[in-house]
């Protein structure tokens, strides 16, 4: 099986570090994305269709990254695309907002089982900061809850203390607790009487670096009922497993209702919009609230995410992306073993984590990951992977012969490792 | 913000602590510790204490106070700090009939740190005193950074996330430091580990200059390939907001 060369990608790479700081800046990045060896990867895509990217020097890849989450129904959707070519041509960001802002946000309330109202917006971090401020509004109140290595987003108020250009103030009305503690929760709001406006959480931990926890059984309804008795707005940002666990909302998938939901990844398959839904009481609230951006009622986005959640509850979506991703990862787990190699699986199927667990660091995993990336099976070692409906039987059984070569690898380097 | 207690340790742990390789690394410094046995004793108030010790042709900087000749008062980590600028003198409480040990070769040991850590374009020309001055900045800055993890309360905020284990930082076909964790407490020593949990490695002495000298970006230079990591990043990753305070504290 070919090995990739990047020649083209390094090069431009070269070129970019000169007029772009890091090269590449954000979350796309070669070390944000943890290419480990930075060689083994590509840094440029040049083209994409269904779950394949072609690189610069055209090597071709299936996607197990999804654009980390927005590629949902398959890169390139000619049923998402001609909605959005359609409207492009009748406009897009525009003195007045579309028509279709109005039918995209009724098209939300429908789909999503707590939105009787929808707030549009460009990004997960966006979506993430007008929520806690809606919160605030309605409670008067400043603090918020959070979760333990919960993401959402990189405005200040969602980063670490001591983080570059994060001021103390910027995170000082942040309490942290870890993930599926109730008592720590409960503590929290005891030792804040009166002052605590939002809980906000992903459905789910998943994240980056280490294996996925679901919410242990009866969680989410303990939180739901502290936030209930103590006038907490229960915030969920379903920005990353919106529409992979279930079209109605991750919140439905695990049986609780918060009061305001976070949507992006999901929403338009790539085309960028990202959105707040809530409950009726919160509208007043969200009304009052000053967020906007030039782009926010660009109109091709919203015809796109009109589009796509049709498609999406058309053919069920993520019981396609789940089936895809218990074939694929059962298939992991299988050649793994086959090697005397842990490969642990964890997370929703949809957006599996998956981690080598023969050590407690990420030697293996990163060099299993590199192997792959390179024969054409796209992976990184940090993060949970994605799975999106256009995935083949055909895709997952290329990319399973190029973990068998990896595995064998990897299984050749770290033979005292080895489980018998 | 620069807390002077902070950074009254950094200079301490980081920047004294150099005189460990001074020597054994310079010849004229070997020469001033030859065939001395003697320790002096740093107590700062409101700061941190160290001994500093020579014996058989070798010093050992270690925290805490400990059997020493000569003992040295500062009254504040300010007080401390300026010493080691040379704007400030210290306060002798123990050891009058070893003064001569402080005026002399402790001092002329104390220039040559300057020397080696307050480098000149030309200085830096020569390959001797470039590796000299690149393995001492990253001693100093490593120690330094286990410091501010350790009591500057943004560093503790960055240090309670990590995990415990070792973290290797090495230059390939070069120096290395092992940064360990245990409980969210950081020590750093000046030499490779068998089991690292992470590795950070710079490709060359001359990268690590560049790095340590804010020349390069380590995102830069990661993706050139110049450094790379491995492992359970998120040691390296909760490392690096601290890495970024050092210069902060050393300046």
């Amino acid at each position: 099986m070919e090995v990739y060369k990047n020649d083209k990608s390094i090069e431009l790479f070269k070129r970019a570090v000169k007029v772009l700081p890091t090269g590449i800046p954000g979350h796309l990045g070669p070390v944000q994305s943890q290419f480990i060896p930075t060689s083994d990867f590509p840094f440029y895509a040049d083209r994409v269709k269904d779950s394949h990217f072609w690189d610069i020097d055209g090597n071709e890849y299936i996607d197990y990254m999804c654009a980390y989450g927005p590629n949902v129904l398959g890169y390139n959707n000619d049923i998402v695309d001609q909605a959005a070519l359609a409207q492009m041509k009748k406009g897009n960001c525009m003195a007045l907002p579309g028509a279709l802002q109005v039918d995209l946000a009724e098209l939300l309330v429908d789909t999503i089982e707590i939105a009787d109202w929808s707030f549009f917006m460009k990004n997960g971090g966006d979506a993430t900061s007008f929520a806690v401020m809606v919160a605030r509004a309605e409670t008067s109140r400043e603090k918020i809850i959070r979760v333990e290595g919960g993401y959402h987003g990189v405005a200040p108020w969602t980063q670490g203390r001591g983080n570059a250009g994060v001021a103390t103030a910027d995170v000082s009305n942040n309490i942290i607790v870890p993930w599926n503690d109730v008592e720590a929760v409960k503590r929290a709001v005891e030792a804040n009487p009166g002052e605590i406006a939002a809980f906000i959480s992903c459905p789910y931990d998943h994240r980056v670096f280490q294996d996925n926890v679901l919410p242990a059984e009866g969680y989410w309804q303990a939180i739901r009922k502290i936030c209930d008795d103590n006038g907490i707005i229960l915030i969920i940002d379903d920005v990353r497993c919106g529409f992979r666990l279930d079209l109605a909302g991750s919140a439905k998938y695990f049986g609780f209702k918060p009061d305001l939901a976070c949507y992006c990844k999901a929403l338009a398959n790539g085309y960028n919009i990202s959105a707040v839904v809530g409950r009726e009481g919160l509208k007043g609230a969200a009304s009052n609230v000053f967020f906007t951006g030039s782009y926010w009622s660009s109109a091709v986005p919203m015809a796109a995410a009109i589009a796509c959640i049709t498609e999406m509850r058309k053919i069920n979506a993520p019981k396609i992306m789940i089936e895809r991703g218990e074939k694929l990862t059962s298939g992991l787990v299988e050649i793994g073993k086959s090697y005397g190699i842990d490969m642990k699986i964890s997370g929703v199927p949809s957006m599996f984590y998956m981690r080598i667990a023969n050590e407690d660091s990420l030697f293996m995993q990163q060099e299993f990951c590199a192997e792959c990336t390179k024969r054409g099976a796209f992976f990184v070692s940090h993060h949970n992977h994605f799975t999106n409906c256009s995935l083949t039987d055909a895709d997952i059984k290329k990319t399973l012969e190029i973990a068998d070569i990896a595995y064998s690898i990897v299984a050749k380097n770290n033979p005292d490792k080895l489980r018998k | 913000m620069v807390n002077q207690s902070v950074k009254a340790r950094c200079n301490m742990f980081g920047v004294l602590k150099n005189i460990e390789y001074l020597v054994v690394n310079d010849k004229e410094c070997a020469n001033l510790v030859a065939g001395k046995k003697i320790a002096i004793q740093f107590n700062v108030k409101g700061g941190p204490s160290a001994n500093l010790s020579f014996d058989n042709g070798k010093a050992e900087m270690k925290h805490g106070k400990h059997k020493s000749n000569i003992s040295l008062f500062f009254k504040s980590p300010e007080h401390f700090n300026k010493m080691v600028d040379g704007e400030a003198n210290p306060i002798p409480v123990k050891g009058f009939t070893k003064i001569g040990f402080l005026t002399g070769p402790f001092t002329q040991l104390a220039d040559k740190l300057g020397f080696y850590l307050k480098p000149t374009k030309e200085l830096l020309a020569n390959k001797d005193y470039f590796k000299a001055n690149t393995e001492m900045t990253a001693y100093a800055a490593f120690h330094a950074l286990c410091e501010i993890a350790n009591y500057d309360p943004a560093g503790m905020s960055q240090a309670k996330q990590l995990h415990d284990g070792d973290l290797l930082v090495a230059v390939t076909n070069g120096p290395s430091i092992t940064i360990s964790v245990k409980s969210g407490k950081l020590t750093a020593k000046k030499s490779s580990c068998s089991n690292p949990r992470a590795i950070l490695s710079f490709s060359s002495l001359e990268v690590a200059h560049k790095i340590l000298n804010n020349e390069l970006d380590t995102f830069t230079a990661m993706g050139l390939g110049d450094m790379s990591m491995r492992g359970f990043i998120p040691m390296v990753e909760h490392i690096d907001p601290i890495l970024g305070m050092v210069a902060n504290y050393l300046a």
